[in-house]
């Protein structure tokens, strides 16, 4: 009896909550001056069709390449915790004691189709970017589920893991990199002034913005293809 | 006149994947309920998709990319998910005691 008492009281006071949120909601009839500004600036300043992409990648691109920190410590966390009893390198995929049941050969079949599929509409994300909504995260996250699918329909198959960190080092130390020359050539860290800003609204225009998204790109799809990789059994 | 087929088909499309949304909730087996989720949202896509493409024609070869993808991945993960359901033995509402796919993998583990 208390017990179910206590459930309406925590009901209705929830109820009561979320009731003076929705009649004290107004809708905004104009943005606000920071959002204003951005708006403004974005394509005035960084050559920019798509605002958000163009925030991320330069007045917030530090807040990304620590986003990008933290994905990296997950991946990193996600080997070191799953990554202990592997079979040594060198076995043969066929020796290995593998319980998965081969797919069917229409899933193998669909994942031919599917993969460059996938694989090029990621690519058109990232190279988009600047121009439409999608960008580096979103392109790398397409990208690892095409890895995804790959890892599915062949339990057999085994990402080259020396590659993927290579490469994602890489586009990390890159990223990096192009913030340097940010502070050296152009106003700050991650300017994207270092290249020409081009004509606005083609698709090579603003600047380094393109760049730093496929860098963003290969690396966040090289690390969740990683972490993918660490949580097959 | 065409905003008003392409409404229509989107509502047709919607009508399509509200029976694939209650086939869920009421067939009565994983495999049952598999297809209604699968194959109804397969024909609810493809006629959204459609009458989308007549509101807007500059989308058409977008909208057709993205239909050639639903009718690659939809019918190829009903299958595999048939299949896993069927590997692990998961019973049938209403099993008469026919199951081809047993009897194909029998014969084929006798033959060898």
């Amino acid at each position: 009896m208390i017990r179910r008492l206590s459930i309406v009281i925590a009901v209705v006071s929830f109820g009561l909550v979320f009731a003076s949120l929705v009649i004290g909601y107004a809708e905004r009839q104009s943005p606000r001056p920071l959002a204003e500004s951005y708006i403004r600036l974005v394509p005035q300043e960084l050559g920019a069709a798509n605002v958000v992409t163009g925030i991320l990648l330069t007045y917030r691109a530090f807040d990304t390449l620590g986003e990008v920190a933290v994905l990296f410590m997950v991946a990193a966390g996600v080997g070191l915790v799953l990554g202990g009893e592997r079979p040594s390198r060198g076995v043969p995929s066929d020796v290995r004691p593998d319980g998965a049941r081969p797919s069917s050969e229409i899933v193998q079949t669909g994942t031919q189709i599917l993969v460059p599929l996938i694989s090029i509409f990621a690519a058109y994300i990232i190279m988009n970017g600047h121009l439409t909504a999608g960008g580096g995260f979103q392109g790398g996250a397409v990208i690892a589920s095409g890895v995804l699918l790959m890892l599915l329909a062949h339990p057999q198959y085994q990402p080259d893991l020396e590659f993927l960190g290579i490469t994602e080092s890489a586009a990390g130390a890159l990223f990096v990199l192009a913030g340097i020359a940010g502070l050296i050539v152009a106003d700050g860290f991650l300017d994207n002034r270092i290249l020409p800003l081009g004509q606005f609204g083609a698709f090579f225009s603003a600047g380094a913005i393109p760049v730093l998204s496929v860098l963003l790109g290969i690396k966040v799809g090289c690390e969740l293809s990683v972490v993918l990789e660490r949580f097959r059994a | 006149m065409t905003d008003l087929i392409g409404s229509v088909l989107v509502l047709l499309g919607a009508i399509f994947h509200f029976s694939a949304g209650l086939g869920m909730l009421r067939m009565p087996d994983a495999y049952t309920r598999m297809q209604a989720g699968t194959k109804a949202s397969t024909l609810g896509n493809t006629l959204v998709l459609t009458g989308l493409a007549i509101h807007h024609p500059g989308w058409s070869f977008k909208l057709l990319i993205i239909v050639y993808f639903v009718l690659i991945t939809n019918p190829i993960s009903s299958h595999a998910l048939a299949r896993a359901a069927h590997a692990i033995r998961l019973p049938m509402a209403g099993d008469a005691g026919i199951d081809a796919l047993r009897d194909v993998q029998q014969r084929a583990g006798n033959g060898t």
